[in-house]
């Protein structure tokens, strides 16, 4: 039993960055830009969060500027996308070279090279009292960190905004037909440049996220792919944020599943387990398309007074 | 969410009253221009960090020309440079996304690695046109495995070729780490392939003919992309899939076969840093070629001719970033910077030049 | 030119000396609209006369260079939608701006403000929407998806959206385009209806007889500027047609176009004759038992017909009754089901698209932009698309582009195509151009069968004369056409026979002489042939 409910916890902590990077993906994603710098930008927060951190004594302050400088460079591709109509790939790829080579250099600058790497405090698990009873389940949902209920609130908070309000009435037009949001008053670049925003600031916290669980340090790979990941969550989960939330279990099942098939001694070398969770996602994905409904606009420009788009 | 124009475009060939003459000169001087301001940008930074911008420039492009030595090495850089942006620019024309060139690069050079370590004692001339072509086909199946994911399933390429890239390590790590390990060496390395699989050497000091290799290939990429009907169908899917469909042009298959090309170019640029510069497989051989490929591929706009005149000089900056930190002592991530900057100037200059192209009419 | 508005009534709006450029393209120069209270106001010309772009600018999408608007007697400033939509202005584009997964009310209320605490609740909007569309004649499902309805009801619901908004002018671009002509008439019902109703009308159009037949005023532009308004009982067909084109010369020339619709055909002779004289040439084209797939796999097309050398056949039918697959399927873009395609006794089904091209099929698509061309490349690129395996381009594998060079210049000379150079890139071609190019690319090879899919949708009045002629040269030799379209004058002007098709299959046939557009509307809204 016990078995069990440490490596359902194990997934739960480790559903965080995906769940995260995903939504930011997702959100950018209705309004239709398609932010492909994930990688660049969780390396970016996991390198910012870990440095304030360290710099100020305290997780939360590394994670709000982790935050704003992902958010940051979500404004960017938003606004160069919006106004210049230049090629939202292009400059998201420019994006994720920028993104990781001021990771590693801002972590060169600061720290430099020592033989012992400094530590953060890890985040501390936050259990709901009452909740955190609850045979099995307890454990697992309720006695996690304050990130983890981040995560699911975020991903809550979302599909509210999104099928409830009136904003997200108007967000995911601007994703389906931007012609038809434009022409009824809707400020199709003010939503696109938010969404992107919002997008990079999960992205960056979904980084800042890694050096404050498990170990308290930074290395340079830690991210290890999770952003491209995060991009095959979006389109696994349909661009919905209740399913995205519900699929990253599966890759942070996979994740966590490698860990323990290493540790447990297969008789597999450990390079081949390393490699399970991308050709995993690679195998999910091939099924996955059929179901998932992409906004229609997704990275595409818009352009009003465009004499080709109807 | 394929688009139907093309993603990264040479500026529109409009007709003014210089004519064709005239809107090359305009390129010209648009590269031109980004790169002084580039310079000038990356300067201010290097001068901000305390260091004096003219020594570090000045050590990052006479290195190139300084020595023979440095001049090897910098055609050395070259030539996995100028494969690796081919390796995206193919592709991108067709308005596909290889990102997996590091990817097809290791996988192209364990082939080769492996024939070379297998057929060890087989003569030269037959174990280095093996090794070789094991690259190029490794690295072609490759891709071949991302381009049929994104023909059949949809799979966004970007994706699938980023994701082989980190299959692509495990296999480099497991290769040099077990099955053909050198114990004497402290990181995993593969033992040197057979003689008769190494790259032969011309003139003091020693170039290896990978070199006039890659210069056939991307002289052959340009006739072909300009020239050859697969060349047009291919610009004519970039330019629009969907018309190119409907006139009877089979754009999966000219997607894929972009993609594989693409993969078989980054599968010998592996297999000649194996037979021509390390003689092995080495993990981590991969560098940022990926990276500065891409680079190289955006700053050249797509254009094959360019490419490897950008690439030549990206080597340059490149060979001279290690000398850069030793003599100026300016961190050689500053090479990097300089080069994002050159793509960032350009991509703005596209936007300024439309705009007064606009208004002067 | 002769003015109308009764003294004493301040007009509901006016735009003055309305002045908009692209670049060195001058769209409208110093235009004036006046717009009484209680009026169907028609703004009359051909495609290109910037009836559409000087609606845009009240709307708000474009910013136009100089000029005002005045609305109620006070000067208005409108520089985005959102500023037209608080000044009580409406429109209705050409093309449906509707968000398919959002259903009708959903898309009547984006962009309005609504309760969203705690949640957003839009039953109360569904009733408010059910009760106006009753008042004007507009019933749609509030609740129904909007990819779910006909082209009809998504109209309704274009219209619902100003109405719901309070519009005080209402704007329509080209509205009948996909209309049957019973549906035209209960358009035009609510036209009226909302007009009693206290709200002004701007009908722009460029079919003389809709303008008549709804129209209290009619303004007439050409070229970017305003030629004439006159009251619809003070003027003729004639004069307005006059007005339109402007060069008397042209008007006879252009005759067809300009007065299609009218009560008879001018200028081409009859072939009723030819037909009765018994069926000269032999069948070319035979398409037996076609069934094509729409693009969610369900069966959009299920027909058989034949194609005469030099007959030209003409599909008719509200869109989205199947004539995308069938023109697809025709041309070898769209796998075919089952049945078999056989042109001069070769059957092609099945074939891939470049063997439908080799042998002789020529297709000039509905969506120019998107299907016909390579925007980027220049017109040397764009003719040799689809011919470069061919032997004319190629020598060995390569591109042999002296010759296409040279091929361009020809061609633009023969097809008449305004453009700087033979290198200018196809994108910055007018529609009219872009369309040239096409027919250039389409008759350089002689085909033996052309499929024309609405060929003069937002072409000029020279031009669409200019397709006219060109598919007229083409039944003359030899080639079997098939023109789908959905402008029933344009059906009823060209063709020799006409099969109504209706959910993919033809519930009727009508030849030349038997042609009567309100049995074709019947025919075309799926209803049964009366006896």
């Amino acid at each position: 039993m016990n078995e069990v409910t440490s490596f359902l916890q194990l997934v739960v902590t480790a559903m965080v960055p995906f769940i995260l990077a995903a939504q930011g993906t997702m959100i950018a994603g209705r309004a239709g830009v398609f932010n492909v710098a994930q990688e660049g930008l969780m390396m970016l927060g996991a390198s910012v969060g870990f440095l304030v951190s360290l710099t100020f004594g305290g997780n939360l302050v590394g994670l709000v500027v982790a935050g704003l400088g992902g958010g940051l460079f979500g404004w960017f591709l938003g606004w160069v996308t919006t106004r210049f109509r230049l090629d939202q790939f292009v400059i998201g790829l420019a994006l994720f070279f920028a993104a990781a080579g001021l990771a590693s250099l801002l972590y060169k600058v600061v720290i430099g090279v020592t033989l012992k790497p400094p530590l953060i405090p890890t985040l501390d698990d936050l259990s709901i009292p009452g909740l955190s009873a609850i045979p099995l389940v307890g454990p697992v949902l309720f006695q996690q960190s304050a990130m983890v209920y981040f995560a699911f609130l975020v991903s809550g908070g979302l599909y509210w905004l999104l099928y409830k309000t009136n904003h997200g009435l108007k967000l995911r037009s601007v994703g389906e037909n931007p012609k038809a949001a434009d022409s009824l008053g809707v400020n199709v670049a003010r939503t696109r440049i938010w969404c992107s925003a919002a997008g990079g600031a999960l992205m960056a916290l979904a980084g800042a996220y890694l050096p404050m669980t498990y170990t308290g340090t930074y290395t340079e790979g830690m991210v290890a792919g999770r952003g491209w990941l995060a991009i095959a969550l979006a389109f696994f989960g349909g661009w919905r944020p209740q399913y995205i939330l519900a699929g990253s279990a599966f890759f942070a099942g996979m994740e966590v599943l490698a860990l323990r098939v290493q540790v447990g001694g297969l008789d597999v070398p450990h390079q081949f387990i390393s490699m399970l969770p991308y050709v995993a996602t690679l195998l999910v994905m091939m099924f996955a398309l059929r179901w998932a409904r992409i906004p229609a606009f997704l990275g595409r420009n818009y352009d009003r007074e465009s004499r080709t788009s109807h | 969410m394929t688009t139907t124009t093309a993603p990264v475009q040479t500026p529109p060939r409009t007709e003014t009253r210089g004519g064709r003459g005239h809107a090359l000169a305009r390129q010209v001087v648009s590269y031109v221009v980004a790169v002084l301001m580039a310079f000038v940008v990356a300067g201010i930074i290097i001068a901000v960090l305390g260091h004096n911008p003219f020594d570090a420039y000045r050590a990052i492009v006479t290195t190139s020309f300084k020595s023979g030595f440095g001049f090897v090495e910098t055609v050395h850089k070259w030539v996995p440079l100028v494969l690796l942006a081919l390796a995206f620019t193919i592709p991108l024309a067709a308005g596909k996304y290889n990102i997996g060139g590091e990817g097809q690069l290791l996988v192209g050079a364990t082939a080769s690695a492996a024939a070379g370590i297998l057929l060890a004692d087989l003569p030269v001339y037959v174990l280095l046109p093996l090794v070789l072509v094991c690259g190029v086909l490794a690295g072609a199946v490759f891709a071949w495995v991302a381009a049929w994911l994104m023909d059949r399933f949809g799979i966004n390429e970007i994706l699938s070729t980023v994701l082989l890239n980190f299959v692509s390590f495990g296999i480099v790590d497991y290769v040099a780490s077990e099955v053909w390990s050198d114990p004497a060496a402290g990181h995993p390395t593969t033992i040197p392939i057979g003689e008769g699989g190494l790259l032969p050497l011309v003139g003091r000091p020693p170039m290896h003919l990978g070199v006039l290799l890659a210069v056939l290939v991307a002289a052959a990429t340009v006739v072909v992309m300009r020239r050859s009907v697969p060349g047009f169908e291919l610009r004519a899917v970039g330019a629009n899939s969907r018309a190119a469909q409907v006139h009877g042009i089979r754009v999966g298959r000219v997607a894929v076969g972009s993609l594989v090309v693409g993969g078989a170019l980054a599968g010998l640029a592996g297999a000649i840093e194996v037979a021509g510069v390390h003689g092995k497989l080495i993990e981590g051989m991969q560098s940022n070629y990926l990276l500065l490929g891409i680079i190289i591929g955006l700053i050249a706009r797509g254009n094959a001719l360019a490419v490897p005149f950008v690439a030549f000089g990206i080597a340059v900056l490149e060979v001279g970033s290690s000398a850069m930190q030793r003599s100026a002592g300016v961190p050689s991530e500053m090479v990097l910077i300089v080069e994002a900057l050159i793509l960032l100037f350009l991509l703005f200059s596209d936007v300024v030049g439309a705009r007064l192209r606009r208004s002067s009419r | 030119m002769t003015e109308n508005s009764s003294p004493g009534t301040r007009p509901l709006l006016h735009m003055d000396g309305i002045r908009k450029t692209f670049g060195p393209v001058v769209a409208l120069d110093g235009v004036d609209l006046t717009v009484g209270r209680n009026e169907v106001h028609g703004l009359l010309g051909g495609n290109g006369a910037g009836k559409t772009t000087l609606m845009n600018v009240l709307y708000g999408l474009y910013r136009a260079d100089e000029g005002t608007v005045t609305l109620d007697g006070r000067e208005v400033v409108v520089r985005e939608p959102r500023d037209a939509i608080s000044h009580g202005i409406g429109m209705v584009h050409q093309n449906f701006l509707q968000v398919d997964t959002y259903t009708v009310t959903e898309n009547i209320v984006l962009g309005t403000e609504q309760p969203s605490w705690p949640s957003m609740d839009l039953k109360g909007q569904a009733e408010r929407i059910a009760e106006l569309s009753t008042r004007f004649g507009l019933s749609v499902d509030p609740l129904a998806t909007v990819a779910d309805l006909s082209v009809g009801l998504r109209q309704r619901v274009e219209i619902l959206k100003a109405l719901y908004r309070g519009a005080k002018v209402l704007v329509l671009d080209e509205p009948t385009t996909n209309l049957t002509p019973q549906e035209v008439d209960s358009l035009f019902g609510s036209l009226r209806a909302i007009v009693d109703e206290g709200m002004s009308v701007v009908f722009i159009t460029h079919k003389i007889r809709e303008t008549m037949a709804v129209c209290d005023t009619l303004t007439v532009m050409r070229d970017g500027r305003r030629v004439g308004t006159v009251a619809r009982r003070g003027t003729t067909p004639t004069e307005l047609a006059g007005l339109m084109v402007g060069d008397d010369a042209m008007v006879s020339r252009v005759t067809e176009v300009v007065t299609a619709g009218m009560a008879a055909p001018v200028g081409r002779a009859l072939k009723a004759d030819a037909y009765a004289a018994g069926n000269i040439a032999p069948e070319r084209v035979v398409v037996s038992g076609l069934v094509a797939h729409n693009d969610h796999g369900v069966p959009a097309v299920d027909l058989s017909l034949a194609v005469r050398g030099g007959e030209i056949v003409g599909i008719a039918g509200v869109a989205g009754n199947g004539q995308v697959e069938l023109a697809e399927a025709l041309a070898g873009v769209r796998a075919t089901a089952a049945g078999s395609v056989s042109l001069d006794g070769r059957d092609l089904a099945g074939s891939p698209t470049a063997t439908w091209l080799d042998s002789g099929v020529a297709y000039v698509p509905e969506d120019r932009h998107r299907d016909g061309i390579l925007p980027s490349e220049s017109i040397v690129e764009n003719l040799v698309l689809g011919a470069q395996r061919g032997r004319r381009f190629r020598s060995g594998p390569f591109v042999d582009w002296r010759r296409a060079r040279q091929h361009a210049e020809t061609s633009i000379r023969a097809f008449s195509i305004k453009t700087p150079s033979a290198s200018t890139p196809a994108a910055q071609l007018s529609g009219g151009n872009i369309q040239r190019i096409i027919l250039a690319r389409a008759f350089s090879h002689e085909p033996g069968f052309l499929i024309l899919h609405n060929p003069t949708r937002g072409l000029d009045i020279p031009s669409t004369q200019f397709v006219y002629d060109r598919t007229r040269d083409a039944a003359t030799s030899g080639t079997a056409v098939l023109l789908v379209s959905e402008d029933l004058d344009e059906l009823t002007n060209l063709c020799d026979r006409i099969l109504v098709v209706y959910s993919g299959r033809i519930v009727g046939e009508r030849r030349r002489g038997e042609y009567d557009q309100y049995e074709l509307g019947h025919l075309m809204a799926g209803l049964e042939e009366s006896a």
